[in-house]
């Protein structure tokens, strides 16, 4: 039956690891022509490296990419075209000041006089709109880009790839802004793509819609394929067992904090539609662990707390007194801090020294009669370097130089050293190697242990599982589930955050 | 590249360049060297002081990210209201203090337009460099304030020990304060902060609208006291005083290792790019080289400082990786 299906794309023992960090490790997927192959696994599985590696950013360290049985090597992401693959990014990569025709036929215009490379526009407008209607888009051609909704855009973005799709097409969460009536129209159009032989890879966490459309699945889980096969085969508790399922590891110190009294409490906070409604309480000595799928509103939703972004409604109380300005310089007095996900865009200045930015946050400790005392800022710099074991331990190294552990250690001790008492940690872990994970999860115990309040962001399952006392699961915006981290399970969290209630 | 050379570079072209004049003068011209004279080095001195004032504030700005185009128009709008308070009766003392006044005042509307409407710092002072100009023209009527105390003019004239510069003074008092400032306070290590990652500095839980306002407003201020000594120079208020004058002390800042990119540059490094540019145009002038052409090298040197700037950077960044 399997073998007399035509076979698309093979990609064959691909590995690949990023300066030590193995990302993926022998995996081996296989798509066929008219079929729809689910790529299936946990945030920081590899799915969207396999798929850079496909397209020709990243290249493998090893293994091969067969397009219709031959060997291909892509250096550029222009060779994965020109073999007939497409993709549709969960980033737009559209031009908003063009239009949407242009948008669609960009770089293949069609032209009128081709040599003095005079654009057709007749043409382009015509065919454009008629490809739109054929797909049942109700979108004017001739309308700029720009001014279309983000729904519109990622249909726009759809069009363009099937018109550069000869054999394959990669949709990575092409749904994360559609409403359901679109994406009704996206799988009609996907069945017919199907139906043309096209092959189509495609990535999603929602696994209800896959059931959808998918006929067969490749799951990936920590770089590797732990199952391949039909969809259906196995169930969805199967399913979301072979995503999550590893083994808790020792890395996860036992803590003996007491739980004291409420010092973070959110009533009611919403920006829709990134997230609305929530409610929660951290107690003194206590680590809540926020769980969700990317696209949930987890980081917006603490970066808006500590009043690095907007609020629409509702109230945080730190320590018993209301916040009435939301701004970061206000929550950082009052003791509130937050690790960003992003620690290059949001947390370093790169290019300053390792002290500089440990101390940042509360550079006012070393100023005494208006002058800052470079002394006290090298001992107190050096000092957290020794508690938290940055390597290398040189205050005065732009801290740019430093690993992505040692990176994540200098941040947790700029709030060391700004005396918080309310951490709000988004992905504290996220490319860090195991052993400096251990140490940040020590860390993260003692601040509990002396009374601090902990909220941990984490698409990590086992993490949160195993330094949480409470997990709130989010779900597109909405807080769904308050959990016992004691008494639940990986598949419970997966399938309060993945699955949508009927 | 060794550190050290990029640190000491604009320092080293400074002493070559110090060296290679009177060279040629000697060699080319035939002529007894006047460049290392007491009197020519006031001269560079007093015609720099000017455009270095400007561009310790501009340091600033830079180092935290910004920029000012409007520097060389609120040198004229200043230089005409405190003309124009002077010949309304107002003391030497109280007519320089409106310099500064009105120059610290055109600062803080900048820095806070920048803050508060979010354009980028380039676009919003480049209206301003036009509005202040035009105001300048506006109230006076486009001819010069005449009719300035006599006193006014000793401002730029007196010398200390008959031929230290009271300018010159000036100048080091204000390179000393922002020196001390950049190094040793918080405003300065803000300042590094911003323009590293303005960003991470928000998220650090700096206020950075109050500190750009701050940056922004002491330019200005500096702004406003050169536009004083530039009067003083000639004792009138004249409304066309500093035209182009941003472009000179942007170009200071930058040949003397600042970044337009933000958090890097010096009060050091700009003093001598500051000087670079004086001694190129006295030496120039010395050794009877055409003006057209010497505008040419100035153009040459600058870009040649910002391609090394971007070498360096693109050098720090694949370290990095």
């Amino acid at each position: 039956m399997m073998d007399s299906l035509n076979t698309a794309l093979e990609m064959r023992d691909i590995s690949k690891s990023f300066s030590g960090n193995t990302v993926l490790d022998g995996v081996t997927l296989t798509a066929h022509a008219g079929e729809v192959l689910a790529l299936v696994g946990e945030n920081g599985a590899g799915k969207s490296t396999l798929m850079k590696i496909l397209s020709g950013v990243h290249q493998p360290d090893s293994g091969e990419i067969l397009i219709d049985g031959q060997k291909l090597n892509f250096s550029r992401p222009g060779d994965a075209l020109s073999a007939g693959i497409a993709m549709i990014y969960q980033e737009l990569s559209l031009a908003p000041h063009l239009t949407v025709a242009e948008n669609i036929f960009l770089g293949r215009e069609p032209l009128r006089v081709a040599p003095l490379g005079m654009i057709n526009d007749n043409d382009l407008y015509q065919r454009s709109q008629s490809l739109l209607e054929d797909y049942g888009f109700r979108i004017n051609a001739k309308t700029r880009l720009g001014r279309l909704s983000a729904a519109d855009r990622q249909l726009v973005e759809i069009t363009r790839a099937i018109v550069e799709a000869k054999r394959l097409i990669v949709m990575d969460e092409p749904t994360s802004s559609l409403t359901s009536h679109e994406v009704e129209e996206l799988f009609r159009l996907i069945k017919d793509l199907k139906k043309r032989g096209l092959a189509i890879i495609y990535i999603s966490h929602r696994l209800e819609e896959l059931d959808d459309i998918a006929d067969r699945m490749t799951i990936l889980r920590d770089g590797k394929v732990v199952y391949s096969g039909k969809w259906g085969e196995i169930s969805t508790d199967e399913l979301i067992r072979h995503m999550a399922g590893r083994e808790l590891k020792e890395i996860f110190p036992p803590r003996k904090a007491s739980i004291g009294g409420v010092k973070l409490k959110v009533e009611n906070l919403c920006r829709s539609p990134k997230f609305e409604k929530i409610s929660f309480e951290v107690r003194a000595g206590e680590v809540v662990g926020l769980a969700g799928l990317a696209g949930a509103g987890r980081t917006e939703l603490v970066e808006a707390i500590f009043g690095a972004q907007p609020l629409e409604s509702g109230r945080v109380v730190l320590n018993g007194v209301e916040v009435d300005h939301f701004e970061t310089n206000q929550s950082v007095k009052r003791g509130l801090s937050l690790l960003t996900e992003d620690r290059k865009r949001t947390g370093l200045c790169l290019n300053l020294p390792l002290a500089a930015n440990i101390t940042l946050a509360n550079v006012r400790a070393l100023v005494s009669g208006g002058v800052l005392r470079k002394r006290k800022e090298t001992a107190a710099a050096n000092e957290l370097i020794n508690k938290l074991g940055i390597r290398p331990p040189s205050p005065s190294k732009p801290v740019g130089r430093l690993s992505g552990g040692n990176q994540q250690k200098s941040l947790l001790g700029r709030w060391l050293f700004a005396k918080s008492d309310i951490f709000l940690l988004d992905e504290p872990t996220r490319g860090v190697d195991v052993a400096a994970r251990s140490e940040i999860y020590r860390k993260i115990n003692e601040l509990a242990e002396s009374g601090a309040a902990v909220l941990i962001v984490s698409s990590d399952l086992p993490e949160l599982l195993g330094m949480a006392d409470r997990i709130l699961v989010m779900r597109r915006g909405h807080l769904v589930a308050e959990l016992n981290a004691g008494q639940t399970t990986q598949e419970e969290i997966l399938k309060y955050a993945a699955v949508e209630e009927s | 590249m060794p550190d050290w050379i990029k640190r000491f570079l604009p320092f080293i072209s400074l002493i070559l360049l110090c060296a290679l004049i009177p060279l040629c003068e000697y060699f080319v011209l035939g002529q007894d060297p006047k460049f290392l004279t007491l009197g020519n080095l006031a001269a560079i001195a007093r015609q720099t002081a000017v455009i270095t004032i400007m561009a310790m504030g501009m340091t600033m700005v830079m180092v935290a990210g910004g920029i000012d185009l409007s520097v060389g128009s609120i040198v004229g709008l200043a230089g005409v209201v405190g003309a124009l308070s002077m010949t309304h009766g107002s003391s030497v003392f109280t007519g320089i203090l409106i310099f500064i006044a009105v120059g610290a005042a055109c600062g803080l509307i900048n820095g806070a337009a920048i803050s508060s409407l979010r354009i980028p710092p380039f676009i919003v002072t480049l209206g301003a460099m036009g509005i202040y100009r035009g105001l300048g023209l506006y109230i006076s009527d486009g001819n010069a304030i005449v009719g300035l105390p006599q006193g006014f003019g000793y401002f730029t004239e007196k010398s200390f020990f008959g031929f230290i510069p009271l300018p010159l003074l000036i100048v080091l008092a204000i390179a000393l304060i922002v020196h001390f400032a950049l190094g040793s306070t918080r405003l300065g290590r803000y300042c590094y902060a911003m323009g590293s990652n303005i960003e991470a500095a928000r998220y650090a839980g700096i206020l950075v609208s109050r500190y750009q306002i701050t940056y922004y407003t002491i330019l200005g201020a500096l702004s406003g006291l050169a536009g004083a000594i530039e009067s003083a120079r000639t004792v009138t208020g004249q409304p066309n005083a500093g035209e182009g004058y941003e472009l000179n002390v942007i170009a200071a800042v930058v040949i003397g290792g600042g970044s337009l990119s933000g958090g890097q540059g010096t009060v050091v490094g700009t003093i001598i790019g500051s000087l670079i540019m004086g001694v190129l145009a006295n030496g120039g002038n010395l050794l009877q080289i055409s003006p057209f052409i010497q505008k040419i090298v100035i153009g040459a040197v600058i870009v040649l400082a910002v391609t090394f700037d971007e070498f360096q950077r693109r050098t720090f960044e694949s370290k990095e990786a």
